[in-house]
């Protein structure tokens, strides 16, 4: 059975699908240029922390030199401490050179020495005897960088600390640090740039085999299911296999289907066949006691391409249906004793028994009714005529059986007939094999069956009966509500 | 701070002089401007014609104030402040005002074509350059050599032992700003030499004086023989009209000042001081220093090849001094005080004088 598109689609539909559709490329340089995108910034974050870091870095050099030579002249003379501002540190600080520069000088003992007085010396991190320590703070309406340093006082008649702040405004670090980012984030971009142009080249050049197997693919002739012989780059080969795969079994499908209408042709013109000869023969018969056997024998031909006509009608039906038609909740009880009451009386002329055993009162299951009944149509017909072909002085039964079991509902057409061998088995249920030539059927009873289980998620298996016979068992799943489990 | 500034202002300086005020243009003019400044007139007033000729919508008025003087007066009137303009050739108090936050920014393209060691965090700009030089009067040197530097000075003094007592003439350093700022320029530039130099002053009774041009005037009427370390641009001009005054560049090296400019912050009228900085630095203004002999132009020292009005000695011995925060160094409490604790021992005057 095959699957057909729903309805054929028109050229509109489809250019509207073709614009509507994610693009591979689109997605490859959107992902492509967000992640690049995302790097540059982070990349450029990274900068700009470390510029203004490597700013301070190399100004707090100046700014330490600064403060030592000052340290330097800080002396004491007849008891006090004085301190001679070297003009070799504001030459330093000139380096900076638009910054404003302050400075303090004070002593634990006498206070202010020299600089500016209304200066900030208080240190902001915790105070380390000798050691330099730098930190923001605001004087007089800006943002000052501090180098700040206390000291005991080492001359021998000295006592306490002296204290040296010099703090220059933060023009020069900004300068500095704007000038390397902005060549680092030139730099970025520019690769950043480069990168995406260079994406959507190489998201042209990836996808172009994808292209060739495509344009391959269109030019082909109808008919043509030879497997592509395209070379291809290694990540397209999985593709290239799945394609001459995939055509490999249409090919074979094609090949059973023409199987399928010349036997079925077969079926069909061998019936007719025989029955213009035998209506020939009734006519060219003088006897009416012949002729009346001549015409009997035809009602009997006619009932036998009958039956193969629905046989064949019905599958058309059942597979239009399990495609078309949506399943609901149904019991499949019900199916069952519909189809046991139809084949009952036909069964019954043939000389075979059946009987339904019936374990559960309801068995709720998603399916469709007719699908199943044609399903048991099948089994039946099935079951009875391999019963036939058992000669038996007792007459003939076939069981038709539901009974319960967890989490499925097991459907049993029991028959006593001459059964299936195992090689067979393992074959009747693909499509037009037929077991034995033999006995009248399509061949296609099975396959069909095999079908309308599947669709049902129900699994099928054929076991031998006890003595002898077959026993064909479906397992369909119980419907659960939802939340129970 | 300020507290101890003005302190400071009552110690060291004479009291302010009730500084009268020029006016230049039209009375009626609708915009005024309050120009406050170390220039002399006589190198001023065709600079302030020429812009009010200009501008006639424009009135100066001009306050003649001595460079130490200008310094207080900007910062005690930080907050409301008189002048719209400040001009001075004390370098050192004018950078100190930018560094302390007494001064705004301006910018215009007069200001942007000045070169970078011409002006300070686009806050102070200097319109012309001011060498250092000595005079002497040309009548006592009749027989005897001209000294060319230092130590041609040095050794004169010695020689002539008791004829130039009480004739030689130089800045007070405790009056005057740019006298303070040339005093420790020179004993950065040569420590030693300027040692010798106060030596020699101290022992031959030197006359301190506040200003260049009454150092220049008792040159020239033969009071004294010699003046160390006055303006150029006064010099040379008078040099120019008295046949009896010579001005020397000292060969050994020469300081070089440059007279800057500033807005203070709050000035009432910047916009009117922008226009009068920016006719300073214009070509116009450039070019009539430098034809009127008035000062020496910011952008003359471009054009070597001009009729230069105001010779310079070798430039290899010119010492420019950087309009940057090394400026700063010279007025550190300390330094200053024991600076001119030491000029004052080494001169022989006492601190009450």
């Amino acid at each position: 059975m095959w699957r057909r598109s729903p309805q054929p689609r028109s050229v509109l539909e489809d250019s509207l699908d073709y614009v509507h559709s994610p693009s591979l490329r689109g997605r490859f340089i959107v992902v492509g240029a967000f992640t690049i995108g995302l790097i540059a910034m982070i990349a450029i974050k990274l900068v700009f922390d470390y510029s203004e870091r490597l700013a301070d870095i190399s100004y707090d050099r100046l700014l330490r030199s600064a403060l030592l030579q000052i340290d330097e002249n800080v002396g004491q003379s007849q008891g006090e401490i004085s301190v001679d501002i070297p003009w070799s540190a504001f030459a330093t600080l000139a380096q900076a050179s638009d910054d404003r520069v302050f400075y303090k000088v004070e002593s634990s003992d006498q206070g202010f020495i020299t600089g500016y007085h209304d200066l900030d010396a208080s240190p902001l991190l915790p105070v380390e005897q000798g050691t330099v320590q730098f930190f923001d703070r605001r004087y007089s309406g800006e943002i000052m960088r501090f180098a700040w340093l206390e000291r005991y006082m080492t001359e021998p008649d000295a006592s306490g600390t002296v204290r040296i702040v010099v703090a220059h405004t933060r023009l020069s670090r900004e300068a500095m640090a704007t000038s390397i980012t902005q060549r680092a984030v030139h730099l970025i971009a520019l690769v950043a740039l480069v990168s995406i142009v260079l994406i959507v080249i190489g998201s042209q050049l990836v996808l172009r085999p994808l292209h060739r197997i495509e344009q391959q693919l269109e030019d082909r002739t109808p008919g043509d299911l030879t497997p592509l012989t395209l070379k291809t780059p290694r990540e397209t080969y999985h593709l290239k296999m799945v394609i001459n795969h995939f055509m490999e079994r249409l090919q074979t499908n094609l090949a059973e289907l023409e199987n399928y209408t010349s036997n079925a042709a077969h079926q069909l013109r061998t019936p007719i066949a025989s029955l213009k000869a035998l209506a020939e023969n009734a006519r060219d018969i003088g006897k009416p006691e012949e002729q009346r056997a001549a015409l009997e024998k035809i009602i009997g031909q006619c009932e036998a391409l009958s039956d193969t006509v629905n046989f064949l009608l019905n599958q058309a039906v059942v597979s239009h249906r399990l495609q078309s038609q949506n399943m609901g909740l149904i019991d499949l009880v019900q199916p069952l004793q519909e189809s046991c009451r139809a084949q009952a009386l036909a069964a019954f002329r043939k000389g075979v028994m059946l009987s339904f055993e019936q374990e559960v009162e309801s068995a709720t299951i998603v399916g469709d009714t007719m699908a199943i009944e044609q399903m048991m149509q099948n089994l039946i017909e099935n079951a009875v005529r391999y019963s036939l072909l058992e000669e038996s002085s007792t007459p003939h039964e076939v069981v038709v059986r539901i009974v319960p079991r967890p989490n499925i509902y097991r459907v049993e057409v029991i028959d006593y007939g001459v059964g299936i061998s195992d090689i067979d088995k393992e074959r009747v249920f693909e499509r037009f094999y037929r077991g034995r030539y033999d006995i009248t059927g399509s061949g296609v009873g099975l396959s069909m069956v095999k079908d309308i289980a599947d669709y049902h998620k129900a699994s099928i298996q054929l076991q031998d009966t006890q003595p002898q016979g077959t026993t064909v068992i479906v397992d369909f799943p119980v419907y659960e509500m939802m939340g129970e489990q | 701070m300020k507290a101890r500034l003005l302190m400071l202002l009552c110690c060291l300086s004479f009291p302010i002089q009730a500084a009268e005020t020029l006016w230049f243009g039209e009375a009626s003019a609708p915009r005024q401007l309050y120009i406050h400044s170390t220039l002399d007139m006589s190198s001023f007033r065709p600079l302030l014609e020429r812009f009010v000729g200009r501008h006639p919508d424009i009135r100066i008025g001009y306050v003649d104030v001595n460079t130490q003087e200008l310094y207080y007066r900007t910062v005690s009137e930080s907050d409301a402040p008189r002048a719209s303009l400040v001009l001075s050739s004390a370098m050192d108090l004018q950078l100190k005002l930018v560094n302390d936050g007494y001064t705004q920014v301006y910018q215009s393209d007069e200001t942007e074509r000045l070169p970078s060691h011409a002006k300070w965090r686009d806050e102070v700009f200097a319109f012309s350059y001011e060498p250092v030089v000595m005079m002497v009067n040309k009548n006592a040197f009749a027989e005897r050599e001209v000294p060319r530097d230092r130590q041609e000075m040095l050794s004169y003094i010695r020689q002539y032992d008791d004829s130039v007592t009480g004739k030689l003439g130089t800045y007070d350093i405790r009056q005057s700003g740019v006298g303070y700022l040339l005093a420790s320029q020179d004993a950065r530039q040569a420590d030693a030499t300027w040692g010798r130099i106060l030596e020699a002053f101290g022992s031959h009774q030197v006359r301190t004086y506040c200003c260049s041009s009454d150092i220049i005037d008792d040159v020239a009427s033969g009071k004294l023989l010699l003046g160390y370390n006055l303006l150029g641009s006064y010099a040379a001009q008078r040099a120019k009209q008295d046949p009896a005054l010579e001005m020397v560049i000292p060969q050994d090296y020469t300081l070089m000042l440059m007279r800057t400019a500033l807005i203070p912050k709050n000035a009432p009228n910047r916009d009117e001081a922008g226009a009068f900085l920016d006719f300073l630095l214009s070509d116009a203004g450039q070019a009539l220093m430098r034809s009127e002999e008035l000062l020496y132009p910011i952008h003359g020292q471009r054009q070597a090849s001009d009729e230069v009005a105001f010779p310079l000695g070798p430039t290899r011995t010119i010492r420019t001094v950087d309009l940057d925060q090394q400026l700063l160094v010279g007025r550190d409490l300390i330094k200053q005080r024991r600076f001119i604790k030491s000029w004052e021992l080494a001169l022989e005057l006492s601190s009450e004088d």
